[in-house]
């Protein structure tokens, strides 16, 4: 019998959003599978509703680690639930998730 | 007639009281309790206020904060960090619905925004909104601002300026290393700037505030009457100050 190990690796990052706000990600991610494992999304960004920041850590949770998934998915979440950025939009907040990863 | 709204002045209370007050005023316009209220405040102790968003432990230096005995709190607001020590701080909150508040998230900061530049128009200092939620004079910041909308209200918040000492407030915020920390204090004094700065001389609280007065009457079209808070409204400041913003849970929550 073979014991798979999951290993979380734990990696944070700093984004200008071009024309917009700073966005620092902290990120926890299984390496073995390339998924969210924990996430926080934190910054000088206005969102509205505030709360929808931390249902979309929440979706996140398990998500895989590709652009267009990504992407597809915080698409999703902000049009499903009316939520607006100011400073920030989805293509940054998947791009600071991902530069997690260099 | 023209529109009366309420004029609250509160000097001197501490961080967690003064979010708390925005937020007991929030919830009392949205009832329908109080007619739209504008607040003019100042800080006791000097306080870091952090946007919704950051990361407190991120941003801001906790230990240098006890040691300067200045307080610190999680705003309800996104944006960043300040440092509140020698301004004016206001609040505006009225219901969404008002005539005179854009739908418009974007367009509702600049309408704001133009009561405080016609209040610095009176005291003869000429300004002008930089979005997202910059006033800037001289081509300097003199006031940052943040926005909320909950309970189909809008609470917007800002700082004016009055006086500004760079190297304090970097001593209190977390810069990545020293070295930067001393260009970013170069930078910050390339791009803030202050009435006392601009005007050349210290300007009074009492000053500041009756011309901010007057920039809000004009922009809006109404009489600022000079108030008090309701019972209801000193027990939920009370209420909030308990429960959020003086407890380790609400202020380290990201």
């Amino acid at each position: 019998m073979i014991n798979k190990c999951i290993i979380i690796m734990q990696s944070q990052s700093t984004y200008k959003v071009p024309n917009g706000k700073l966005l620092k990600i902290f990120l926890k991610y299984n390496e073995n599978e390339n998924l969210i494992d924990d996430l926080k999304i934190t910054g000088d960004f206005f969102a509205y509703p505030e709360e929808a920041i931390e249902l979309i850590e929440h979706k996140l949770k398990n998500a895989f680690l590709k652009k267009e998934i990504l992407i597809e998915k915080i698409y999703s979440i902000i049009e499903k639930n009316h939520i607006e950025f100011i400073g920030l939009d989805a293509e940054s907040l998947t791009k600071g998730i991902l530069m997690c990863l260099k | 007639m023209k529109e009366q709204w309420r004029l609250l002045i509160t000097e001197n209370n501490s961080a967690y009281t003064n979010m708390a007050m925005d937020r007991a005023e929030l919830v009392s316009v949205s009832e329908g309790k109080a007619p739209p209220t504008v607040r003019f405040f100042t800080w006791k102790p000097a306080a870091i206020s952090i946007g919704y968003f950051q990361s407190l432990n991120e941003e801001v230096d906790l230990a240098a904060c006890k040691n300067l005995g200045v307080d610190y709190v999680r705003r309800i607001t996104g944006g960043g960090a300040v440092y509140h020590d020698k301004e004016l701080t206001y609040s505006i909150v009225i219901p969404e619905s008002h005539g005179q508040i854009p739908k418009n998230i974007m367009q509702s900061y600049g309408r704001i925004c133009r009561a405080i530049i016609k209040g610095l128009n009176q005291l003869d200092i000429q300004s002008k909104y930089v979005p997202i939620n910059d006033i800037i004079a001289n081509g300097k910041k003199i006031s940052g601002n943040a926005q909320t909308r909950k309970l189909k209200t809008v609470l917007q918040h800002g700082t004016i300026l009055l006086d500004v000492d760079v190297e304090e407030m970097f001593s209190l915020l977390i810069v990545p290393n020293e070295k930067i920390r001393d260009k970013m204090i170069s930078d910050v004094k390339q791009r803030v700037t202050s009435v006392k700065h601009i005007l050349g001389k210290d300007i009074g609280f009492k000053n500041i505030a009756d011309a901010m007065k007057i920039g809000f009457e004009e922009e809006f079209n109404i009489e600022l009457n000079e108030g008090t808070f309701t019972e209801e409204e000193i027990e939920l400041t009370n209420k909030f100050e308990r429960e959020f913003f003086s407890t380790k849970e609400w202020n380290h929550k990201r």
